[in-house]
């Protein structure tokens, strides 16, 4: 179970978060949605415990950790996973060797042994061809020259490779044609489990078509401002947010 | 107001005369050589050391630096031991045509020139090719590409006591690279001069690899000249890997003259010396050639490392291609010095250089300074510099997957210099020098972890 109490927090001394209550228990998937400046992806990044973002008050515990207290490495260790709306292009890194170093590192820092080569490939090879990420794809350097759907394919894997326990997506639709939607929205289903708890944080219903939610969650000003089931994305993407305060975007 | 400038030496530039005079009797070569050594001499001592107002040494005063002029070291050695850990590390296990120079001196005994001339390359340690004079040697030692106001590469053409003079024939290639091991023997205090003549003929293709190392902990000054000629249509490709002792000054100048439609590929790749110059002069002499000069060097403590490239275009359609990548930490200083000079005749001249650096830390320095100078009116020429911190974003994107912090920045260190590495063709080659950074990166977590 995730929990988010009274959750304040600041991003250069400016207030985005201003009180946010939230629970999301294990075996579940529940979207955020909200206007553009709301505080969505604030909230993915204090999840995965990026610096810059000023917890001023309240509490994140999941599965009773409290996830505040530890950094991004500790937290991907406890289990959760952000899947980024822009995944970083990293020249120099082959992707093979960051998805090995990441594996092994969250592996080890789990008490679990290391994978030996053959087994780690073989364990790529297998996600991979799932996602429709081809071995010439994962020899290239780290998101380097992939295209919009490569991108979200590759952190859908990372995913896959990881086992996450809590998976926060961050606007995983954007930039994507409906293709790729399908085949990164194929992939997150495969992932959905009784122990596993997704948050899917996304602009538009259209990707709620293809992860059905069970609950549906809208941000807006910092806090969650209405909370429903599956219906109420169908109803915001006929009404928009305005009610919200969002401009149209 | 002219003032009287008076001539006076430092203590080591007059130590540097004074072992001239005491060693000159023993230095390897009949009369044309020492006539040669001479001259160097009076030239150096002419010049003096390089000092800061001296625009290519401007970051780096040896004037001030250099106090001591050690003894020249004639006949260094190394033990067996040392030697054989030496050649376990995995430079040394590249498959290779190995040749190891030991404080100046050649071993002959443990260096494959027999096998090189079964290849039919003509080989002769530095030594044998000052005494009898072979016409293509006395044709080019001390004239390739020279630089007659370096007061350096003059120092080491008149103390020169070790090295090699090798000809690859026409339309020759090797099955393997040339592999110059230089092992400074600083058991104590000396200094030694190395001297390499290489010359690749028409057509020929040589993969040169030079390596440094030290076993001793003294000071110690080491100077070394690679004087490389690539004739018509020849291609050389020259690979530098540098891990010294933190005691040892390393001087080092790489002289390449090309003619036309040739190939060079420079790469250095360095870790230190407590004080390090790297300098190439590549000049080009015949029409459609390239150069690509590349590397990285990444300092720690007070290391200093200075890296000045000269490019000369002298004729039209030729192209130069640089990328450096510098690590610094600590309090370490790293200078970066690239000159391009195109003649007012070489037109259709396609010329860039591109320097970054990573600072680790708030004491660490990078000088970066790019020089073009373009008589001619028809060229491409560009340049770049860049110098920052780890990029944080990137850095939270790593550890969201779980990669501590130490581990994720000397991933993302290991990326920064990679680029540069990515660029040699030989992947053996490129492994060895993955996992010099990544030696270099351990010894930085090991320090971290003790330190926290």
């Amino acid at each position: 179970m995730l929990e988010i109490k009274n959750l304040h927090v600041d991003v250069d001394n400016r207030e985005i978060l201003k009180g946010l209550d939230l629970k999301l228990p294990a075996g579940e998937v529940h979207a955020i949605m909200g206007p553009n400046g709301s505080g969505k992806s604030t909230l993915a990044y204090v999840l995965a415990g990026k610096e810059g973002y000023e917890v001023k008050a309240g509490s994140i515990t999941w599965n009773g950790e409290d996830l505040l207290a530890m950094d991004a490495s500790e937290r991907a260790v406890a289990g959760v996973f952000l899947a980024f709306q822009y995944p970083m292009e990293i020249p120099g890194v082959a992707t093979m060797t960051f998805l090995r170093t990441a594996v092994n590192a969250v592996r080890k820092a789990r008490g679990e042994p290391e994978l030996s080569t053959p087994d780690f490939l073989r364990l790529v090879r297998d996600k991979a061809a799932s996602l429709k990420i081809d071995a010439e794809m994962l020899r290239r350097p780290l998101n380097v020259g992939f295209s919009g759907g490569e991108k979200k394919r590759n952190e859908i894997l990372q995913m896959a490779l990881l086992e996450p326990s809590l998976c926060v997506l961050d606007e995983t639709d954007s930039g994507l044609d409906i293709d790729a939607v399908r085949v990164v929205a194929e992939g997150v289903n495969a992932l959905r489990s009784q122990k596993r708890a997704m948050l899917v944080i996304t602009h538009y219903q259209r990707l709620l078509d293809y992860i059905v939610p069970d609950r549906v969650h809208v941000l807006s000003d910092g806090r969650i401002a209405r909370s429903g089931g599956p219906e109420l994305a169908l109803e915001l993407e006929r009404s928009g947010y305005a009610e919200f305060g969002g401009a149209a975007a | 107001m002219d003032l009287p400038v008076q001539q006076f030496r430092t203590k080591a530039e007059q130590g540097f005369l004074d072992a001239f005079a005491k060693v000159e009797k023993e230095l390897p070569g009949n009369d044309w050589a020492a006539g040669l050594r001479r001259k160097a001499i009076q030239a150096f001592g002419s010049l003096g050391l390089p000092h800061r107002r001296i625009e290519a040494w401007k970051y780096t005063d040896l004037r001030t630096r250099l106090t001591d002029a050690f003894p020249p070291l004639l006949g260094g050695h190394v033990s067996k031991n040392a030697l054989a850990e030496l050649l376990g590390k995995p430079v040394a296990k590249l498959p290779a045509y190995r040749v190891v120079i030991v404080g100046g001196s050649l071993q002959p005994e443990l260096s494959d020139l027999a096998a090189l001339r079964a290849e039919g390359v003509e080989v002769l340690s530095l030594a044998e090719a000052l005494e009898g004079p072979l016409s293509w040697v006395k044709d080019h030692l001390g004239k390739i590409n020279p630089q007659s106001d370096d007061a350096v590469i003059a120092l080491n053409l008149a103390l020169m006591s070790g090295g090699i003079a090798l000809k690859l024939g026409k339309g020759a290639t090797l099955d393997k690279p040339v592999h110059l091991i230089h092992v400074a023997d600083n058991r104590e205090p000396a200094s030694s001069f190395t001297r390499h003549v290489i010359v690749v003929e028409e057509g020929a293709s040589l993969d040169l690899l030079e390596s440094y190392a030290s076993l001793g902990s003294a000071a110690s000054l080491g100077s070394t000249v690679t004087e490389a000629l690539v004739s018509d249509n020849a291609a050389l490709n020259h690979v530098k890997l540098q891990v010294e002792h933190p005691d040892t000054t390393h001087l080092s100048a790489w002289l390449i003259g090309l003619k036309r439609d040739a190939r060079y590929n420079g790469f250095q790749f360095s870790t230190g010396a407590g004080l390090t110059r790297n300098q190439i002069n590549a000049g080009f002499d015949g029409e459609g050639s390239a150069v690509n000069i590349s590397g990285a060097f990444l300092m720690r403590n007070k290391q200093h490392c200075d890296t000045t490239l000269l490019v000369e275009h002298r004729v039209p359609h030729c192209s130069s291609r640089e990328l450096f990548k510098v690590v610094l930490d600590d309090e370490a200083r790293g200078i970066f010095q690239g000159k391009i000079i195109v003649s007012p005749n070489a037109q259709k001249t396609d010329g860039k250089q591109m320097a970054g650096a990573l600072l680790l830390s708030e004491s660490a320095e990078f000088d970066s300074k790019p020089e073009l100078e373009i008589f001619a009116d028809d060229v491409v020429c560009g340049h770049g510099s860049t110098s920052g911190q780890i990029d944080e974003d990137l850095l939270f994107y790593l550890e969201s997957r779980g990669i501590p912090a130490d581990e994720a920045r000397a991933l993302l260190i290991q990326a920064f210099v990679g680029e540069a590495v990515e660029l040699i063709e030989s992947e053996g080659l490129r492994n060895v020098l993955n996992r010099a950074a990544a030696d270099w990166l351990g010894v930085k977590l090991d320090e971290t972890t003790i330190a926290s």
